[in-house]
């Protein structure tokens, strides 16, 4: 009953375990290195794609989008995770012409179960050189900011969804509540 | 949340199972990670735990007799005076991450020869989460995760997967005193990354005069507990000036002061500019060798907290 963390290499990793702790969501952070079977058989009810410093690093994390697509399981993927899913969907990812890392707002344009009890605007952490630039088939836009036309999507038909910004870190003050909207979107799935 | 009462039993259980009737030495700073770690460790192993404090040489103004002061008593002490050999081993050498790695490499030639002195063959350190990430990321070489190989120590590390707020929680319960828990985080390499460039027994008095007068202002002032951090940078560069007629050349201080909570990002908080007058004032007219004083104000990320 547990949610797997990818450990895609990020700074803030290891404190997406700390937020699912405070929560009492049970968690495991694995490396990326890992093979899909070994990760299927810790039975995960959802799987998050931590940030990294670059897709070279991201280890299998695209064969693991690969396989989930034919599984019914939700995904939250975070950052550079956000990327590796606009990448596997046919979207388009590149460097932003103004790299973020501050505290921004962000406008939630479209009502879903991950921004719950959120208010719009939403103070958020970003911490990103590249950005989703085209949206890929399937998908929708979320959240959006002036700095970046996808900061939240989600795939339209199945509970898919990506983060450009940084819900772990403790300056996005409302940050814990997507972890929890996440978790929740977990349990009905198994429903 | 974080359970502190139950993080202090489990931890004591856990350094109980691993050191038994060993002998353990403790990395100790006086900041609050290695602190709280002395408490657990000697609520599991009693006496057997020796704590060793050493100045690397790289210490602020009256931090020698700080630490002696606060663990003289309540522990088995030991006061390791090494400067000369970190000084030593860092004479011109100018890159960040090689100073980091140098002392290092000369904590773990220190520690060994007070460990084999009384038999100990655990090394117990407060490494915290941040650590560790930032090594394992490239960021920066933690001083006290560049073990050598063939190190004969095992390492114990009691507050690895936490952060220093969830430290500070743990102090709490311990009931440390707060000055102790809340006391400004100081890295392990000390003055080593915060003056720029090549050091120098010139260099170092300047740095630790220009940190004093900060420490100093921002106590007076009751904003220490707002930030997380508050020093001064020495720089590596020289700046054109003019004192009494006389044109002057002199170094370029750097004002460095964060809010943070766990230093995985941090801002740079609105500062009342009086205080910020204030310490540039009494920086450049106590320490002659400063011709000018400026304020970063960049956030983590893109930048971190020490300058180096």
């Amino acid at each position: 009953m547990k949610i797997i963390i990818i450990n895609n290499k990020g700074q803030y990793n290891h404190r997406i375990g700390r937020t699912l702790r405070y929560l009492e969501i049970p968690s495991e952070i694995v490396s990326n290195e890992l093979s899909f079977e070994e990760i299927a058989k810790k039975d995960p009810i959802g799987i998050i794609f931590g940030g990294g410093p670059s897709i070279d690093e991201a280890g299998n994390s695209l064969e693991y989008i690969n396989k989930i697509n034919d599984i019914n399981i939700p995904v939250l993927g975070i950052c550079l995770g956000h990327q590796l899913l606009a990448k596997f969907f046919g979207g388009d990812v590149s460097n932003s012409p103004t790299e973020s890392y501050a505290q921004i707002e962000i406008d939630i344009i479209k009502d879903d179960l991950l921004f719950n009890e959120i208010e719009t605007p939403m103070k958020v952490w970003t911490s990103h050189k590249d950005e989703v630039k085209t949206l890929p088939n399937d998908f929708e836009i979320l959240a959006k900011s002036t700095l970046c036309d996808i900061e939240a999507m989600k795939h339209k038909k199945k509970n898919i969804y990506g983060v450009q910004f940084h819900p772990e870190v403790y300056h996005t003050p409302q940050g814990e509540i997507i972890f929890k909207n996440f978790h929740d979107i977990c349990l009905e799935n198994l429903n | 949340m974080l359970n502190p009462s139950k993080f202090i039993r489990e931890s004591i259980e856990n350094i109980k199972n691993e050191i038994g009737d060993e002998k353990a030495i403790i990395a100790l700073s006086g900041g609050v990670d290695s602190s709280v770690c002395s408490v657990l460790i000697k609520e599991a192993i009693g006496d057997n735990l020796v704590a060793v404090f050493v100045n690397h040489g790289l210490l602020r103004e009256g931090e020698v007799e700080e630490v002696c002061n606060t663990f003289e008593d309540r522990l088995n002490f030991i006061y390791v005076d090494a400067s000369d050999e970190f000084l030593d081993a860092l004479s011109g050498v100018e890159d960040p991450e090689e100073k980091r790695k140098i002392i290092g490499k000369v904590f773990i030639d220190v520690f060994e020869r007070e460990a084999e002195k009384i038999q100990a063959k655990f090394l117990v350190q407060g490494t915290i989460a941040p650590d560790w990430i930032e090594s394992e990321g490239n960021i920066k070489s933690h001083h006290n995760l560049a073990l050598p190989g063939g190190m004969v120590l095992k390492v114990v590390e009691p507050v690895r997967e936490l952060y220093k707020d969830e430290v500070r929680e743990i102090g709490l319960e311990l009931n440390l005193s707060e000055s102790l828990i809340y006391r400004q985080p100081f890295p392990g390499p000390g003055l080593a990354v915060r003056v720029i460039g090549v050091l120098s027994n010139e260099k170092l008095e300047i740095c630790r005069k220009a940190d004093c007068i900060v420490r100093e202002e921002i106590i007076k002032n009751n904003i220490d507990r707002d930030l997380w951090q508050y020093f001064a940078v020495l720089t590596d560069t020289k700046v054109t000036g003019v004192r009494g007629d006389q044109r002057d050349f002199g170094y370029l201080v750097v004002l460095r002061m964060v809010a943070s909570t766990d230093a995985m990002t941090a801002y740079v908080p609105e500062l009342p500019w009086s205080v910020v007058r204030t310490i540039s004032k009494r920086i450049t007219s106590e320490i002659s060798e400063v011709s000018h004083v400026s304020l970063s104000i960049s956030d983590k990320p893109p930048s971190t907290i020490e300058f180096a």
